[in-house]
């Protein structure tokens, strides 16, 4: 009986590591690797006016991922919806393309480890606001029936939660004096205030409530590619090189700038 | 007890309802305090409007043609949010802030939000222009003989107006009134604009959280029902009291 239960699991092993096997080695073969990216959502990904190029942070991490498996880049514009789709399909070696992590979407596809990550934050007038046990007692604006009104009712019930139609309405009630903080996901917010004639008297509140992470997205089972990927981005945690891409993007001199508060590799 | 089919999810849990009728009991205390500021503001209006001085008149005129002839939304927008500009920092700070003061036997008196504030005095204002053009239409009814009599004794134009012709059309113009502070009850609605936590926006908060808007809807309007309903009825009952005197 033992024969040929170890014979089975050796046949299956073998098929599994040549399935395994596959995507790298074909990546290497055509020394092509395709990765679909936001063509039209600065500054992850998006077609730059100049260049005629989709670049961005997505864009650059990609990148760096096809110059250590030492292949030519092939971007593939893509949007929220499809991105799924073109990975289970073949048409896309990779998924570089704001692709939050969530335990749904783990069912259809692998991620890599994240290398950004977002969350609620808030915005107040400079230096009011600093860590999240001073949101007792102030006045909160949010977006009506957003993830973000529900959580600051439920987890701080010593905060004021007014609600309104949208954020920059919100943002008109902060600059306003009607409220002392609004909130809503970092980089929204980021954008928000890159807009706002009077940004100097605001900032990003240097902490964060909720986490979302963004990982590369890979076709299931690709242990090799995977490992690949995660190594390119521990790598570039290492040589400092993702903090120069970060910076690039969300840097103190940007039009959006945000704090960097999450390292490749941190703990998830 | 299971729901019927037709309400998909079910019912709606016992402390979504008390939150919608936190909302109703906002909405009532907003319609009344509106509906007293704009009865006595109106009064003022009318009494402006038919004024014989022309400074007294042609500003109440104008007042009144700004008020009614633009979007309530506009307004209560505007007293919010316009209100940071016009006023100093300071002064924005201090009715942003709580405050409450202590009276006796352990009571508290709160100061109110500025949201409230906002649109207690947009909708106020709003109210009174359509109250005073009620009023007109009551005192037309008047007979001039009234004030050529009251006149004659000696009474003074002020006069004429509290004691003779105010009560005379405040009788006919009971019902259209009544109308009036039921399109109050309805109006307070616009506030969730605002942030104003009234019945409105209690139930689109009870609908984001428990994605069952035709539960949430349903409540909220056989409330604000409920309102307008007892505001009639109320205001019926008076009317029959003074037919009877």
């Amino acid at each position: 009986m033992k024969t040929p239960s170890l014979l089975l699991a050796l046949t299956l092993l073998g098929t599994a590591g040549h399935a395994l096997a596959d995507r790298l080695d074909d990546i290497k073969k055509t020394g092509v690797l395709r990765v679909a990216a936001f063509d039209s959502n600065p500054p992850f990904g998006f077609l730059d006016a100049k260049t005629h190029q989709i670049s961005g942070l997505d864009v650059e991490v990609a990148q760096a991922i096809a110059k250590k498996l030492q292949v030519k880049l092939e971007l593939v514009p893509t949007n929220p919806a499809n991105r799924i789709p073109l990975l289970v399909a073949g048409k896309a070696d990779l998924v570089a393309a704001n692709f939050t992590v969530t335990d749904e979407r783990k069912k259809q596809v692998d991620f890599s480890l994240p290398y950004f990550a977002s969350g609620q934050q808030f915005i107040a007038r400079k230096g009011s606001l600093s860590k999240p046990e001073q949101l007792a007692g102030l006045r909160v604006g949010v977006d009506k029936g957003t993830t973000q009104e529900i959580y600051l009712r439920e987890k701080y019930s010593k905060t004021t939660v007014v609600a309104y139609d949208d954020t920059p309405l919100a943002f008109t009630a902060l600059r306003n004096g009607n409220v002392q903080a609004i909130s809503q996901d970092g980089s929204k917010l980021a954008a928000l205030l890159a807009n706002a004639p009077d940004k100097a008297k605001y900032e990003l509140a240097p902490f964060t409530l909720t986490r979302e992470y963004q990982a590369i997205g890979l076709p299931k089972g690709e242990a090799r590619l995977t490992k690949v990927v995660n190594d390119t981005l521990l790598e570039l945690e290492k040589s400092g090189q993702a903090r120069k891409i970060y910076d690039r993007w969300f840097g103190p001199s940007t039009k959006a700038p945000l704090p960097r508060d999450f390292k490749i590799g941190d703990a998830v | 007890m299971t729901p019927p089919s037709w309400l998909g999810q079910g019912w709606l849990a016992p402390h979504y309802l008390g939150w919608l009728l936190h909302g109703a009991a906002m909405t009532a205390a907003l319609a009344l305090c509106v509906s007293l500021a704009a009865t006595l503001l109106g009064i003022l209006l009318c009494a402006a409007q038919d004024s014989r001085q022309r400074w007294l008149r042609w500003p109440a005129r104008l007042f009144c043609s700004l008020h009614r002839n633009t979007p309530l939304l506009v307004q209560v927008l505007l007293w919010y949010f316009g209100a940071g500009g016009l006023l100093p920092d300071a002064a924005m700070q201090w009715l942003n802030t709580p405050h409450q003061w202590a009276l006796p036997l352990g009571f508290s008196l709160g100061w109110p939000p500025f949201e409230w504030l906002a649109a207690w005095l947009a909708l106020s204002l709003y109210s009174a222009c359509f109250i005073s053009a009620e009023l007109a239409a009551g005192l037309n009814t008047v007979a001039r003989g009234q004030r050529l009599a009251a006149r004659a004794l000696g009474m003074t134009e002020w006069q004429i107006f509290r004691y003779i012709v105010l009560p005379q059309a405040l009788r006919v113009i009971r019902q259209p009134l009544l109308g009036q502070y039921t399109a109050v009850i309805k109006n307070t609605s616009l506030t969730m604009a605002i942030g104003v936590a009234e019945l409105s926006y209690t139930s689109r908060q009870v609908e984001s959280e428990t994605l069952l808007a035709f539960q949430a809807f349903a409540v909220a309007t056989a409330l604000y029902l409920l309102l307008v309903i007892a505001t009639q009825l109320a205001g019926s009952r008076h009317a029959a009291e003074g037919r009877i005197r």
